[in-house]
């Protein structure tokens, strides 16, 4: 594939989505071959018969929304279109895209001059697109990124540098001073620091080395077959994965948790990967409470939550089992500059409103995609008041508004949760002459509790107009909210008290480390005795698994991330969403309640 | 001399007896196809519901039994109990008093011989018309007694004797078991009268004064044993019980303590005590399941729950955890698990290909630093 190349255009509007390129009917046909006649049957019937490999398709906004279905990419890609041009791109599409061969270039204005049929010719090293006579300006392409489309994707990419022999990417690290030049969103510095890049802006790919990837049981059998796949008889450094046995452990569901269980000790072994967490809590508490994810490095991994680390200023973003495959092998990974909203906490939280509160009332004005692709940047009085604990449980949900990282500025709390000297990673702050997209305010003074009502992460209510709803479980649990500073919170509240007449109470503690420091402070002791049942630390009933799973019409108060249709139960099992006081003073009253009521 | 079913039912063997029941116990295992049979209960003080096996809910349906039976209980104004653990032993140890009747649904109530009680299983239909009349019959049943003598050797436990006498308990089928045994502890005689009902005897019971005919076993010679895998549910009571050493050297994925068999405080201090200075098994899986809350508790307490965790174990909640098809501990395809349940059956944790193994919690210890039986 040339640096230069030319194309014939198939136009398209905006919101292209992807049951629009491929029909989700279509989707179990045994083969991409098979499938590939069927790519844009309903919109441009002509597609699959006459497409050309090389052509070049011209899209407007928010090309390949919808459904996370990665044969949208693949399909394109088995039709031999190699390049796409878009005034934006869909999160998941956008990776899928690359990792399939197909070149994906952002352009505002190509659209206007140009219809299908026209040639479109792509400079790669110039950064432009022309079309008609007329010149646009598009991102820059990195030489590995640019490789993976002209191999044919990533497994094929990661195949063939695996044949030449892997070179490592040089990078030159900045000095102190070139990190801390100004003028940077907290993504941008990270990921510029981390790509030894001296300028990034929103739209630029970048390849970082990640400095941690930790893989969780759900992916340990999918990826050891693409691992084998690849032909990977090594990793580009054991030392820097972790392996977290969480979602599958306890084993609970009978024939499958056994495999991924046996698959991550397989990995571990083929692999030399020695940092191993088995059944030893959730995989994203581990990532922060073993410092693997550290302040201004970049971590990634299997799962949707990697977001939660960037309570400390940690880059972290999930990735797929092909990506993760490809990554532990070269030790690279690219992204795309996000662009950044920044958020401005005024004032400061009252007894009883958690950080909790404010990330619910954020999901609930901005909505489930409301930060689509961005980061999510965090800053004012009340961010810089909060524990770690509560930033993360932030940093944790800011995925759940499409979010590509949450981000916290680095301070004196971070700076001890790591033991390191504020110098250090004092330079991981925003800067007043930064860009950001969208600056929102709030002051949480006033703020009360909000709850996430069924059934949608952003449908959020505040607390006084759910008062009073019969509630027949309580969960106190997971990576969100289940710390020991959140046992703390319902300890306390609990203490001498009992659970509701026939409500069920579960509690999980997120790691081994705060179960056993619950246990020493007397929180379990507390929780057993109010009525309640602590199972193991695990995901848990969080991602569905059975520790509580609920019938129709239950309803379930939780203070986990996700109330998705069926997650903790039937299609009518109804789920709540909130912080652990409001989980508490629910799970004594049996009913929805404020928990400034029970502390005052 | 009169024997204790003979006491307690106030007829003499061979005779009907009809007496009004002191508890009748369902719970979310077996015994809650009673409550689609019951239309109203007779006594409601005397009707217990207790939520004890599927602790969390493994499943919707699971979670649809527990509010049947919720709904059941607060429409009759019965006792709601959960989150307290093993029915049998919370019941023992905190409600039951000598001489009063249990009746439940399941196949362990003789365990309540252990505290001079009368513990007794019945069908389901047996056990919807007893909640509803509180009234239960039966012809008195003839005695058998068992003395067991000496003392059982270091690192063999009371189940491996329980099992023993199951290898060797003839014509007790329908009949109450007095066991002589003082050199047990109250924990071990609970373990004994429940399993004792392996044998299809009717109850068990412990007592100070034997017949001069008792059966007598030497707890000396007790080796340490093992129930084999079978079939299905309704043939556990054939599953094959022999001594350990024949499987000597089996390769194991998990292990599981857990019931009144394996998660009280005292089996749960033996297995703390054992696990001391030892490493487990990579590729083997602990689960510990304190038998009830106040177990829990006590561990807590003395710092055993801590020791298990930096083991590697996983502590379940307390609960009674010996038939798992969804939830904590479920077994994969052609794994082999040794437990201290007493259920071995195909399908009883988790896959129908995976194999279930019964023994004692020194086995199970042993088998967690070793992977092997």
């Amino acid at each position: 594939m040339d640096k230069k190349f030319s194309g014939k255009i198939w136009k398209f509007g905006n919101d292209i989505d992807t049951d629009t390129i491929i029909p989700g009917r279509r989707g179990t046909i045994p083969t991409i071959e098979e499938m590939k006649q069927y790519a844009f049957e309903l919109l441009k019937p002509e597609f699959g018969s006459t497409v050309q490999a090389g052509d070049i398709l011209v899209a407007g906004t928010n090309f390949g929304c919808g459904s996370s279905r990665e044969q949208a990419a693949t399909v394109l890609s088995a039709n031999g279109v190699r390049c796409i041009i878009a005034k934006s791109f869909a999160r998941i599409f956008f990776r899928n895209a690359f990792n399939s061969g197909i070149l994906l270039l952002q352009c505002d204005g190509i659209q206007d001059v140009c219809d299908g049929g026209d040639i479109v010719t792509v400079d790669i090293d110039a950064k432009t697109v022309s079309v008609n006579g007329k010149t646009f300006p598009v991102g820059e392409v990195p030489e590995n990124l640019f490789n993976i489309v002209a191999n044919g994707g990533l497994i094929e990419d990661t195949k063939k540098r695996i044949a030449e022999g892997i070179k490592k990417l040089e990078i030159t690290p900045l000095t102190d001073k070139e990190r801390r030049k100004s003028g940077y969103t907290l993504v941008e510095k990270i990921l510029k620091n981390n790509a030894g890049k001296h300028h990034v802006e929103p739209g630029d790919i970048v390849i970082t080395k990640p400095d941690m990837f930790m893989v969780h049981d759900i992916y340990t059998t999918y990826l050891l077959d693409t691992m084998k796949k690849i032909g990977a008889d090594k990793i580009d450094d054991p030392d820097k994965v972790t392996i977290v046995w969480d979602h599958c452990m306890p084993t609970a569901v009978a024939k499958n948790d056994y495999d991924h269980y046996h698959a991550g000790l397989e990995l571990a072994k083929l692999y030399g990967i020695k940092k191993l967490h088995i059944g030893e809590g959730i995989c994203h508490s581990i990532m922060h409470e073993k410092k693997y994810a550290r302040p201004g490095e970049v971590a990634t991994a299997t799962d949707s939550h990697t977001t939660t680390y960037g309570g400390a200023g940690n880059f972290c973003s999930g990735i797929g089992t092909a990506e993760m495959a490809a990554a532990l092998i070269t030790g690279e990974l690219w992204f795309k500059v996000p662009s950044a909203i920044k958020i401005v906490l005024n004032g400061h939280l009252k007894e009883g409103v958690l950080s909790k509160d404010i990330i619910l009332k954020i999901l609930g004005d901005i909505k489930a995609d409301g930060g689509q692709y961005k980061s999510l940047e965090f800053t004012g009085t009340a961010a810089h008041e909060m524990s770690m604990m509560a930033r993360f449980t932030m940093a944790n949900m800011a995925l759940e508004a499409g979010a590509k990282c949450g981000l916290f500025e680095a301070d004196e709390k971070t700076a001890e949760y790591y033991g390191m000297s504020l110098s250090e990673i004092d330079w991981v702050r925003m800067d007043d002459d930064a860009k950001y997209e969208k600056v929102l305010t709030y002051n949480v003074d006033e703020l009360e509790p909000q709850l996430s009502c069924p059934q949608g992460v952003d449908n959020v209510h505040p607390i006084h107009e759910i008062l009073g709803t019969k509630i027949d479980e309580v969960y106190l649990g997971s990576c969100t909210n289940g710390s020991l500073e959140d046992l703390a919170i319902a300890a306390k509240m609990m203490e001498g008290k009992k659970v509701a007449y026939g409500l069920r109470f579960i509690v999980c503690p997120a790691t081994n480390k705060v179960f056993k420091d619950a246990i020493e402070a007397g929180y379990i002791r507390t929780f057993i005795e109010a009525g309640g049942v602590v199972v193991h630390p695990c995901c848990g009933l969080c991602c569905g698994m059975p520790y509580g799973l609920m019938t129709d019409d239950e309803r379930i108060l939780s203070t986990a991330n996700r109330n998705f249709i069926g997650r903790q139960g039937t299609k009518k099992t109804l789920s709540y969403l909130s912080s652990p006081a409001v989980a508490a003073a629910t799970a004594i009253a049996g009913v929805v309640t404020d928990p400034r009521t029970m502390i005052n | 001399m009169s024997t204790f079913i003979e006491r307690i039912l106030g007829k003499e063997a061979g005779s009907v007896a009809t007496i009004m029941a002191d508890y009748v116990v369902i719970n979310d295992g077996i015994s809650n196809a009673a409550v689609d049979e019951i239309s109203a209960v007779g006594n409601q003080e005397k009707v217990w519901v207790i939520h004890d096996h599927d602790v969390p809910t493994g499943s919707t349906e699971a979670a649809g039994i527990l509010r049947k039976n919720l709904e059941f209980a607060t429409r009759n104004g019965c006792h709601y109990v959960q989150a307290q653990g093993v029915g049998y032993q919370y019941m023992l140890n905190d409600i039951i008093k000598p001489g009063e009747i249990i009746i439940g649904g399941g196949t362990h109530g003789s365990i309540f011989g252990a505290k001079k009680a009368l513990g007794i299983n019945v069908s389901i239909p047996e056990l919807a018309r007893i909640a509803e009349t509180g009234r239960y019959s039966v012809i008195v049943p003839e005695t058998v007694s068992v003395t067991l003598t000496g003392n059982l050797q270091e690192s063999v436990s009371v189940m491996d004797a329980a099992m023993d006498f199951l290898t060797k308990a003839s014509d007790v089928k329908g009949k109450v078991i007095e066991f002589g045994c003082p050199s047990l502890d109250d924990h071990q005689k609970a373990v004994l009268c429940s399993m004792a009902c392996m044998t299809g005897a009717y109850a068990a019971v412990i007592v100070e004064e034997q017949s001069e005919q008792a059966v007598v076993l030497d707890l000396t010679n007790v080796k340490p044993m093992i129930m084999m895998p079978c079939a299905s549910r309704s043939e556990q009571d054939q599953a094959k019980i022999a001594e350990k050493s024949v499987l000597e050297g089996t390769e194991l994925q998990a292990g599981q303590i857990g019931g009144y068999t394996g998660g009280t405080i005292e089996e749960l201090r033996t297995a703390a005590g054992l696990i001391k200075d030892k490493k487990l098994a990579r590729g083997f899986r602990l689960s510990i399941c304190p038998a009830t809350s106040k177990d829990y508790i006590q561990a807590m307490e003395e710092g055993i729950i801590t020791k298990f965790i930096d083991y590697g174990a996983q502590i379940q909640a307390p609960g009674d955890h010996s038939v798992v098809t969804q939830g904590a501990g479920a077994m994969g395809h052609n794994e082999k698990l040794l437990t201290t349940g007493l259920y071995t059956f195909a399908g009883a944790m988790g896959c129908e290909d995976a194999e279930v193994y019964t023994a004692s919690v020194n086995s199970v210890i042993a088998a967690s630093y070793t992977k092997l039986i």
